[in-house]
């Protein structure tokens, strides 16, 4: 599971209001190397949810030096985006699993893929 | 040699692995470029797609043939290798000749004799130097000239006024899907010739016929027609006839007034190119690169499949459209180990080539009806929904459709959204768009044949309206209801 995608997911527990973000507690993560497009990340972060996305990066011990608020300008930023790049598309969960914030489910994460489905009386 | 030159025409895709490197080892005795016609078989519907991807690859413009699921356009030889970057073709042949309006005499017999005499009267230098240059054989096997006396050509060229009416209905009046795929050279398998080397010591050219026939007007099948054109290719070329192991594919192509005969370029269909871990409801890769240029993803468009299966459409979305990010999603366990299994298929075939395997997608296992995503977070929606032939059912789909749009929808922008769905089960799906309040617009359909099925594929737009979640919506009606009764009650 990439960051990317973590950015979007959302806990769907019934009754649950503020089910985003989701926790994150991996075991095993890999770094991949993707192509860097800096166009996909530019466009990619103003639909990104910024304090989501720094606050997964913590967890997984990958923040590095990425910035709690988005700089001016960075568009131009070359060296900005590369480290947006990385922890968008190139850090992924291999194992683990993600934890609502409020109900406290844990949806086991194997193989990279998050089980989000839930039993019968939890939906 | 300028075959070699940028294969950056697709912008940063992928090119497929060309079944031969481009003419360097070729003995290109006249060093001359020509000019041929390819042909290319297409999933129908998708014709005007492959066109436009011919015209952005290639720089020609291709003509769109009346037998459905055909396109033709010319190319030179210098540029072969460009044919092979092509991802909405399933298979490619080159040109020997085309006829329009063939004449076809009165009896059977009088039919296939002519094909015969057709064999050592057409233009096959141009092709077999193509399928040369493709990549089989290194040294061409020489062909006899006919010694054969003064054969009519058969009437090709419009003669215009006598053939009027040539059936255009095809669909109903069809006599046949492509027969005789197989079986057709059954008696040429037991060829009596002998090897027949002649004296440069090359290898022995092993070929075979395939000949596919529509229409029906026509005295004669397929197999007869395949059996005698091929015999007479034999005789000319002294080539040896294989089934199975052949170096050369002719290609008899007759429907209804329309003859082609081609040489194949392609082996295999290029259509299952992504996938090697296959469920039961696979699509094909052709199909879903045109369900994909359908939708023309933008740089850091969020690609969702909610009904991934084995991962076909986001698979080939994040080799072919890789400025996107792709999520596939699907309830079946053995679906998602599936998607994953191609995933990571694809990016050892890349690692190993060189380049950096890391693709733009994301496995996800959830049910669509109550998807884990943001609300408006999604741009594009593409997927393929159960027809309830193969999968699910007619009676389950009454229930799924209306709930899994509704969804998408949901998940979906509102203005800027789009959605390319595919479905056999047309009524059911039309009548769920109608009933969701004005969430989804259809702006565009495109009919295709999915393993022997009559489908549609739905481009929607995601209108501005805002998604009410049900309760919402009846709260607000509630409020509102009480507020009226209390201004009536005071006056």
């Amino acid at each position: 599971m990439k960051l990317l995608t973590h950015n979007m997911l959302t806990s769907h527990v019934k009754g649950v209001t503020k089910g985003y973000p989701l926790l994150i507690k991996a075991t095993e993560v890999k770094v991949n190397e993707v192509e860097f497009n800096p166009q996909f990340v530019s466009r990619m972060i103003p639909k990104l949810e910024w304090s989501a996305l720094v606050q997964a990066a913590e967890e997984l011990g990958h923040r590095q030096d990425l910035p709690g608020e988005l700089v001016a300008d960075y568009e131009t930023n070359e060296e900005f985006l590369k480290k947006v790049h990385r922890i968008l598309l190139e850090v992924e969960v291999l194992e683990g699993c993600l934890q609502c914030p409020e109900s406290g489910r844990e949806f086991p994460i194997s193989r990279g893929i998050p089980n989000m489905l839930l039993n019968e009386d939890e939906a | 040699m300028s075959s070699q030159e940028d294969e950056s025409a697709g912008g940063g895709s992928e090119p497929a692995e060309p079944s031969s490197s481009p003419s360097t080892e070729i003995g290109t005795t006249s060093g001359d470029i020509i000019t041929v016609t390819i042909g290319a078989t297409v999933p129908t519907g998708f014709e005007h797609t492959a066109a436009e991807e011919i015209k952005e690859k290639i720089g020609v413009d291709a003509r769109i043939s009346k037998d459905r699921g055909r396109v033709f356009f010319p190319i030179t030889t210098d540029k072969l290798f460009q044919v092979h970057l092509l991802r909405s073709v399933d298979n490619l042949f080159v040109v020997v000749e085309e006829y329009h309006h063939y004449q076809f005499k009165e009896s059977k017999e009088e039919t296939l004799m002519e094909l015969q005499q057709l064999a050592s009267t057409l233009p096959w230098t141009n092709a077999l130097e193509v399928w040369k240059q493709n990549g089989t054989l290194k040294k061409k096997k020489g062909h006899r000239r006919g010694g054969n006396t003064a054969k009519s050509k058969p009437n090709c060229e419009g003669v215009g006024g006598s053939m009027a009416s040539t059936e255009q209905q095809e669909l109903p009046q069809e006599n046949s899907a492509p027969e005789g795929w197989a079986g057709d050279t059954q008696a040429m398998e037991t060829s009596t010739q002998d090897s027949d080397e002649t004296g440069h010591g090359s290898k022995l050219i092993k070929f075979r016929v395939t000949c596919n026939r529509a229409g029906d007007k026509h005295s004669f099948s397929s197999n007869e027609a395949a059996r005698d054109f091929g015999g007479a290719v034999q005789e000319f070329f002294q080539w040896k006839a294989d089934m199975t192991k052949f170096d050369i594919e002719v290609l008899l192509n007759i429907h209804n007034e329309e003859v082609v005969i081609g040489i194949a370029l392609t082996e295999e269909s290029l259509h299952r190119r992504n996938i090697s871990h296959f469920g039961p409801t696979t699509l094909r890769s052709t199909l879903c690169y045109g369900m994909l240029r359908l939708c023309k993803p933008q740089a850091s468009d969020i690609i969702l499949d909610p009904m991934c299966g084995t991962g076909a459409i986001p698979l080939e979305g994040a080799i072919e459209f890789n400025h996107s990010f792709y999520v596939a999603g699907d309830n079946n366990d053995m679906a998602v180990n599936r998607t994953v299994n191609n995933i990571c298929h694809i990016q050892k075939r890349r690692a190993d080539k060189g380049s950096m395997s890391g693709l733009p997608i994301d496995t996800v296992q959830w049910d669509l009806c109550s998807l884990p995503i943001r609300t408006s977070s999604v741009d594009i929606i593409i997927t393929d929904m159960p027809f309830g032939k193969r999968m699910g059912s007619r009676k389950k789909n009454w229930d799924l459709y209306p709930s899994c749009l509704r969804e998408m929808a949901r998940v979906c922008r509102p203005g800027s959204g789009k959605a390319v769905l595919l479905t056999q089960d047309k009524k059911c799906f039309s009548k769920a768009i109608s009933r969701m309040g004005g969430l989804w617009r259809k702006q565009h359909t495109v009919w295709v044949n999915v393993g022997g099925l009559h489908a549609g594929v739905y481009l929607l737009k995601r209108t501005g309206a805002v998604f009410v979640k049900l309760e919402d919506a009846f709260c607000v009606c509630l409020q509102f209801t009480s507020e009226l009764i209390l201004n009536w009650l005071q006056i």
